[in-house]
């Protein structure tokens, strides 16, 4: 893939990102960490005869957004923890109805207005389930600023492959750290996109919930002469409002499998030096940024770390993960948080005598931290 | 140079962020690798803020200055002087605009403190305060010499409005004036 050389930030470069992946609707509400990511948008999309809207709150930003997706365009959002709590109504209504939509989370620390220009990886649990009720989240997470780019275009094509919401979460230090970041170019994106099905046949004939257990639904852009209904509601074939037994459980069994199914092409890892490791490391985003430079520290001193980063947080690399935990006694997670994403480890290795390093000041982690950390517990 | 660890601190509201990515950009552009991170306060105005500027011939992963391994900071309010002075390494340079920072004995015992009135030379003597982050730019790298200064004031200039151009290009030279008469060698 041919590539360019950038100097930017985090959310400048998802805004960059979603312009090339062919987004053209923004509606958002600026919230701190994650304002640039509207700047940027908000000069781009005019320009290509895209819209940005800020809207009067979260909730109409997301409203707007969703809106947009029913019309049939790529479209965004961009908040921090606070305004997906305030938009998780909504999210629940797209992953009922089943509308692509991305949502750039830029995290900072909570819970409520928390530490607003601080780091944090706090919204970790919050992103598998915002809303109310069953869904699977589909959840990706930038570890340098290159991914803030690559990542938000790979939400995009996924949003339109399974037919829901896609979180990319970014944190306050990647989305606000000024670097150099070589990216695929515009026209290397573009020769990427595979746009949402549609249904060219009869209009009598349409039955855009009417698929395959295994499969997302077909949702033609509104006003092109295919008629449907969006509810909340459990919904029958055609979109309207039903109680019917089977029809309910198929739908939300539906709604798993058609991501379960297929969580190859939704996964995505990196591993640094574990093939030769004693003690793996398992940590994403900014946080993985300090354990690179602690695992580089800690081998240079002879002791043989590795780690393991999910790029995809949700849905989580479990089999790969149960791997990982039957060849290594010593793990340790480190994540800018309580330990949300411990839980999943735990539950993957099917272990719980996975060690942590947590963080919640705001402050990101320092590589002498994590060599600390490993010094004292393995 | 392997690598240079610089962070300027003053408040919010202030602009040390510009002079941050001006010395990532033009790191970039000579072929080495710099990032700039900003760390500021929920006040925005007024709260302490401070940015970190790694350069390095190498990759750098961690992005933000480690405590102890900076070579050189600046600081115009004595709020962040006093909250982040300890990441600088001893015998480490840290200028102060002087009307504003005040460095205990002890402080100038552990570091070489240079005062420089920045803030004064960009509003008087430039004739503009705001100024002052590439006045602090200029102090900022003819102290560290971490990049050819010609490729320097090109990135500057490549960062601010044409129609300031000449100004900026005054405070540069200002600076670099003032950092020499304090000390900086040539």
């Amino acid at each position: 893939m041919s590539t360019r050389e950038v100097i930017s930030s985090g959310n400048d470069l998802a805004a960059r990102a979603a312009v090339d992946a062919g987004c053209m609707f923004f509606g958002g509400y600026p919230l701190t960490p994650s304002s640039e990511v509207m700047h940027t948008i908000s000069d781009l999309l005019p320009k290509i005869g895209g819209t940005a809207i800020q809207m009067e709150d979260e909730i109409a930003g997301v409203a707007a957004a969703i809106g947009a997706g029913m019309a049939g365009v790529r479209t965004l959002t961009a908040t921090s923890g606070p305004g997906i709590s305030l938009k998780a109504e909504n999210l629940g209504l797209a992953q009922m109805c089943e509308v692509p939509l991305v949502v750039v989370n830029v995290m900072r620390g909570g819970p409520s207005t928390g530490l607003p220009t601080r780091v944090s990886q706090g919204d970790v649990a919050q992103a598998k389930n915002p809303s109310h009720g069953d869904y699977k989240s589909i959840t990706l997470c930038a570890g340098n600023l290159e991914e803030c780019y690559t990542e938000t275009v790979r939400a995009f094509n996924l949003a339109d492959r399974f037919m829901q919401p896609v979180f990319v979460l970014l944190d306050e230090t990647i989305g606000h750290m000024h670097a150099k970041a070589i990216i695929p170019t515009a026209e290397a994106v573009k020769e990427g996109i595979v746009p949402r099905k549609t249904f060219d046949g009869a209009p009598e004939d349409y039955k855009p919930y009417g698929v395959e257990q295994d499969q997302p639904a077909v949702l033609n852009p509104m006003y092109t002469g295919y008629r449907y209904h969006y509810t909340g509601l459990h919904h029958d074939a055609d979109g309207f409002p039903t109680e019917e037994i089977e029809t309910c459980r198929k739908l939300i069994d539906r709604l798993f499998k058609k991501v379960d199914d297929f969580t190859d092409e939704i996964e995505l890892n990196e591993e640094y030096m574990i093939d030769d490791a004693d003690i793996l490391l398992v940590g994403y985003g900014s946080a993985s940024l300090a354990i690179k430079e602690a695992v580089n520290t800690l081998r240079a001193e002879g002791i043989k770390v590795g780690m393991f980063r999910p790029i995809t947080l949700w849905p989580s690399p479990e089999k790969r993960l149960y791997e990982l935990g039957q060849k290594f006694d010593k793990v340790l997670s480190v994540e800018l948080n309580q330990g949300q994403y411990l839980e999943e480890v735990q539950r993957s290795m099917g272990r719980l005598d996975i060690q942590k390093l947590t963080k919640t000041n705001g402050r990101p982690f320092s590589p002498a931290d994590i060599i600390a950390k490993v010094k004292e517990v393995f | 140079m392997s690598k240079i660890v610089m962070r300027f601190t003053g408040v919010g509201g202030q602009g040390v962020l510009l002079a941050g990515e001006i010395f990532a950009a033009a790191k970039i552009k000579a072929g080495g690798f710099g990032v700039k991170t900003a760390t500021y306060t929920s006040q925005v105005r007024g709260g302490a803020t401070v940015v970190d500027i790694q350069l390095d011939d190498n990759e750098i992963f961690y992005p933000y200055a480690i405590d102890g391994e900076i070579d050189f900071m600046l600081s115009v309010a004595d709020k962040s002087y006093q909250l982040f002075k300890n990441g600088v390494r001893e015998g480490g340079t840290i200028v102060i605009e002087p009307n504003l920072v005040y460095p205990s004995d002890e402080d100038r015992k552990k570091w070489n403190i240079v005062e420089i009135p920045i803030i004064t030379i960009a509003k008087e003597e430039v004739g503009n305060v705001i100024t002052q982050s590439v006045v602090a730019l200029a102090i900022a790298n003819t102290y560290t010499k971490a990049l050819d200064e010609q490729l320097l004031i090109d990135t500057m200039l490549s960062k601010v409005p044409a129609k300031v151009h000449e100004v900026n290009k005054v405070a540069y030279e200002l600076g670099k004036k003032y950092a020499l008469e304090a000390g900086a060698t040539a």
